[in-house]
């Protein structure tokens, strides 16, 4: 989940990214290895319920995410509904849910650059076997930024495709989408350059 | 103005008989030129060469012959002092910007300072250019001419002695186009401008007007800007 910063000044906010980014590895950890009951699951959500709470998102944000997460819902808890019965399809679900919304959290409360900081030095020791830390993060910082870019470049295909009577584009529009993808990443790449990070 | 006789002699910019090749096709051809004004326009048809010739100022292309100096730094011996001094903006942002917030590619520019001073630098200039309350959105929420202005912010920040910038009113408005144009133009650094907007390019001290990867023109920019027109009629 591709998640940006909320700004705020709760306790949630506060917290160190680090601590923050450990919680959340801990309660994964947690939630994955121990079985809970359905009763188990039922608290795990109201308690990611409390922390929105306390981090003082509006619960719109909450709504928003749940809602992000419609076909995951659908399509796994469905699938366990069928096939397994109803009470691992909202345990297995529950779980999966938790999680992905603890993880929302950590990026609705925390600056993209902090939790970068923590992941430099989190790979620091790879160093040794040749890892630049400074590359896997730059790495990562722009892939989030260019996400929102190459969707921008989807929707203009398809508009353009739209406004010469293409119905729906489907494959016909991967082809310019990589064209213009792969120009915008020559222009990056000079960016880089020029901002003295290659 | 064809034939004014380029100085090359301890020039802030110097190129010396610099040609280069794309694809088989000269893009600049044998360009020698000695510039030292605060700013200079550069002018011309898409396809003349200017882009290029912006892009051999931070070593972005390296020149098949000849020799391109910025400060008195050959450029293609100095790329890292000559990243450090030049500042180069892009005409589209959105591939300048490379960092997910305006707060975060402004910190970019300065990697590697102490982060107190970093924080106190980058809310200045986020306060400078009224992009305070946008210092946490994502980049790629913001308008274009914010989208301008940030990629811009993110050069000045460093205190670059030379601006570089290719086209960068190209894809603003009105409004937009003028503010970054002012912005650009009131710095005390060089700055060189790629334009096709020719009253911004008449604000600049000089101007050199490209021409099928040639210098046509080279002088006072309402005397430059006043010929292309006349060549344009």
């Amino acid at each position: 989940m591709i998640q940006l910063y909320v700004p705020g000044a709760s306790v949630v906010h506060r917290l160190g990214a680090g601590a923050k980014l450990l919680a959340l590895a801990v309660a994964a950890l947690v939630l994955s290895l121990v079985s809970p009951d359905a009763w188990g699951i039922a608290a795990s959500l109201a308690g990611v319920t409390a922390l929105y709470l306390l981090a003082r998102l509006p619960l719109r944000v909450l709504a928003a995410e749940i809602w992000r997460l419609r076909w995951l819902m659908v399509v796994l808890g469905g699938a366990l509904l069928v096939f397994v019965g109803p009470l691992p399809a909202w345990i297995s679900t529950g779980r999966v849910v938790t999680i992905v919304l603890l993880a929302s959290l950590l990026t609705l409360t925390t600056r993209m650059g902090d939790l970068i900081d923590v992941l430099r030095r989190l790979i620091a020791p790879a160093r040794r076997f040749g890892v630049d830390p400074e590359s896997v993060t730059m790495t990562i910082a722009l892939t989030i930024t260019m996400i929102p870019v190459v969707a921008g470049f989807a929707s203009q295909v398809r508009e353009a495709q739209r406004a010469r009577g293409a119905a729906r584009s489907g494959l016909h529009g991967v082809v310019p989408l990589m064209v213009r993808t792969l120009r915008h990443a020559d222009d990056v790449a000079d960016a880089l350059a020029a901002r003295g990070a290659v | 103005m064809r034939g004014l006789q380029p100085d090359t002699a301890q020039r802030s910019i110097a190129l010396d008989g610099v040609t280069v090749l794309r694809g088989g096709r000269r893009v600049l051809s044998e360009v020698s030129v000695g510039l030292d004004a605060a700013s200079i326009a550069v002018i011309g048809a898409n396809g003349s060469g200017k882009s290029t010739f912006a892009r051999l100022l931070d070593g972005l292309v390296d020149p098949d012959s000849g020799t391109v100096s910025v400060h008195g730094l050959d450029v293609r011996r100095n790329r890292r002092e000559i990243r450090r001094r030049v500042g180069f903006v892009f005409t589209d942002p959105q591939a300048q910007i490379l960092m997910p917030t305006p707060a975060e590619d402004l910190a970019f520019s300065l990697r590697g300072r102490p982060r107190d001073e970093v924080a106190l630098r980058v809310a200045a200039m986020l306060a400078e250019h009224g992009l305070t309350d946008r210092a946490d959105a994502p980049a790629s929420a913001l308008s274009g001419g914010q989208k301008q202005l940030l990629a811009l912010a993110s050069v000045l920040i460093t205190g670059p002695a030379l601006i570089v910038a290719d086209e960068p009113t190209t894809l603003l408005d009105l409004r937009n186009a003028r503010r970054i144009g002012d912005l650009l133009l009131s710095q005390s650094a060089q700055v060189v401008l790629v334009t096709h907007d020719l009253e911004l390019a008449a604000r600049c001290e000089a101007a050199l007007l490209f021409d099928d990867g040639e210098i046509a023109a080279l002088g006072e920019a309402g005397d430059v800007v006043a010929h292309y027109r006349r060549a344009c009629e």
